[in-house]
């Protein structure tokens, strides 16, 4: 039924689409860059480590929603019925899932760069830290591709925000805790087992809720 | 089966004398000596039945919303909003409640340290944003079905909040978690137990009664509309 063929090339039509257009990719490049700027200054430069990663996620988090909230303008508002008519919905959200999950691990890594260079800071277990960016990516880019259709739907850019922050706060707090574990080097291994999986879990209900109700959504 | 006993009136009946002899009953009952909770004890018959009340009439949204998404009822999606409504008017309830409880044996209003109160308050604030999410649609179905799909996906993380994340954190207050011994010690109490039974059956039978009442307005309204 879900031909992968099709998501392939959903998806190499949103990387040309997005390259075609670069000034979407370089504003968000400045906005993250002046983010993390302002942070920088803000607290002059010098922070605990605890300080930073919860800085750091949320910059991701507001870059997220400025990121991901733009997803499904083009398709809800100009090529709604042409889309409709030849892709099943099914697949169109996971190539959109799939998409924006890949362009926030990339702002992420932009995001860290960034961060790790102006605060000086040095990840203990680089492997943990980098597998938390990747399951927080995944987690934020689920919730707001999601949401991201009401929002197109109704024009309202704040609306995501006010949807996805509460939403969103349990995985933060995870996340959170989980970046914090990188930095401390004499953790049991079960704790971090039980943070790693109980993130990887979440990811897998924001996955599976917005899979499941994406076609509500669209089908209207 | 939600219109067949809103307009029945035993359920009513038992609520009203739940709720009196609640009122009443409560504050005279013998209770346990206790050190720190002493008379606030008593706030067991209101904190936690509210609590209870909160989450069955979260849990029938979710079910309305799950049924309107499936059947696509105008009439699923009024008791779907209703009862998240009534629900979260408990939960502020409940909060207030547990705020003055807090004072009393916690020594603050607000406690960071306590996990279970910071989901709550964040759990509310998702049924905040649903609200402002029906009233930015002017179309009814439109309207219903995002909000249906929007309820489904806070009432998970809600439960996740609530009653997941607390237990992963290590420190918390409240009875029963983190070390602190739980209220079956003092739900041995036979006189403490005597009113809370009926406290739950009075609270909850109150927002059912609420919620019955504001649906049978709003399709009343909606007749007047024309809309059905």
């Amino acid at each position: 039924m879900v031909s992968i063929e099709r998501i392939v090339f959903l998806l190499q039509k949103e990387l040309i689409l997005e390259w075609r257009n670069k000034s979407l990719l370089a504003s968000m490049l400045i906005y993250v860059i002046g983010a993390s700027f302002i942070v920088y200054f803000a607290f002059q430069g010098r922070v605990e480590f605890q300080v930073w990663s919860a800085m750091f996620w949320i910059i991701i988090m507001f870059s997220a929603v400025n990121i991901l909230g733009k997803s499904f303008d083009k398709e809800v508002n100009n090529q709604y019925y042409y889309i409709r008519s030849v892709i099943p919905p099914l697949e169109l959200i996971f190539s959109k899932l799939i998409y924006n999950t890949g362009l926030l691990v990339l702002f992420e890594l932009i995001i860290y760069l960034e961060m790790a260079l102006f605060f000086g800071i040095e990840i203990e277990k680089q492997g943990l830290f980098f597998l938390t960016l990747l399951l927080g990516g995944i987690g934020f880019s689920n919730l707001f591709t999601l949401f991201s259709t009401i929002t197109a739907r109704t024009g309202n850019a704040v609306l995501l925000s006010v949807l996805g922050f509460p939403l969103i706060l349990p995985l933060l707090l995870l996340i959170l805790r989980l970046t914090g574990l990188s930095e401390i080097n004499d953790i049991t291994l079960g704790d971090q087992n039980l943070n790693l999986a109980s993130v990887a879990v979440l990811d897998i209900i924001t996955w599976l809720l917005s899979v499941v109700l994406f076609p509500y959504l669209w089908n209207e | 089966m939600f219109e067949k006993f809103s307009k029945q009136i035993w359920w009513k009946v038992i609520t009203v004398i739940a709720l009196l002899y609640t009122v009443i009953y409560g504050f005279l009952v013998k209770i346990p000596d206790l050190p720190i909770l002493e008379q606030s004890i008593r706030n067991l018959f209101f904190h936690v039945p509210m609590w209870f009340g909160m989450m069955l009439l979260m849990l029938s949204s979710l079910i309305y919303s799950i049924k309107y998404l499936s059947k696509g009822k105008q009439r699923d999606d009024v008791i779907a909003s209703t009862t998240a409504m009534v629900g979260l008017w408990f939960g502020f309830l409940g909060i207030f409640t547990g705020s003055i409880w807090a004072r009393a044996t916690w020594g603050a209003w607000w406690v960071f340290a306590e996990v279970k109160l910071n989901a709550t308050a964040a759990a509310l604030l998702v049924y905040c944003a649903y609200f402002i999410l029906r009233s930015s649609f002017n179309d009814p179905e439109t309207k219903a079905k995002f909000s249906a799909v929007y309820s489904i996906f806070a009432f998970v993380m809600f439960m996740v909040f609530i009653n997941v994340i607390p237990r992963l954190a290590s420190s918390s207050l409240h009875p029963g978690n983190g070390g602190n011994p739980g209220f079956n010690s003092y739900d041995l109490d036979n006189h403490l137990r005597m009113v809370f039974y009926p406290a739950v059956i009075g609270w909850t039978g109150l927002g059912f009664w609420l919620c019955s009442t504001m649906v049978r307005i709003k399709l009343i309204e909606r007749k007047l509309d024309d809309l059905d």
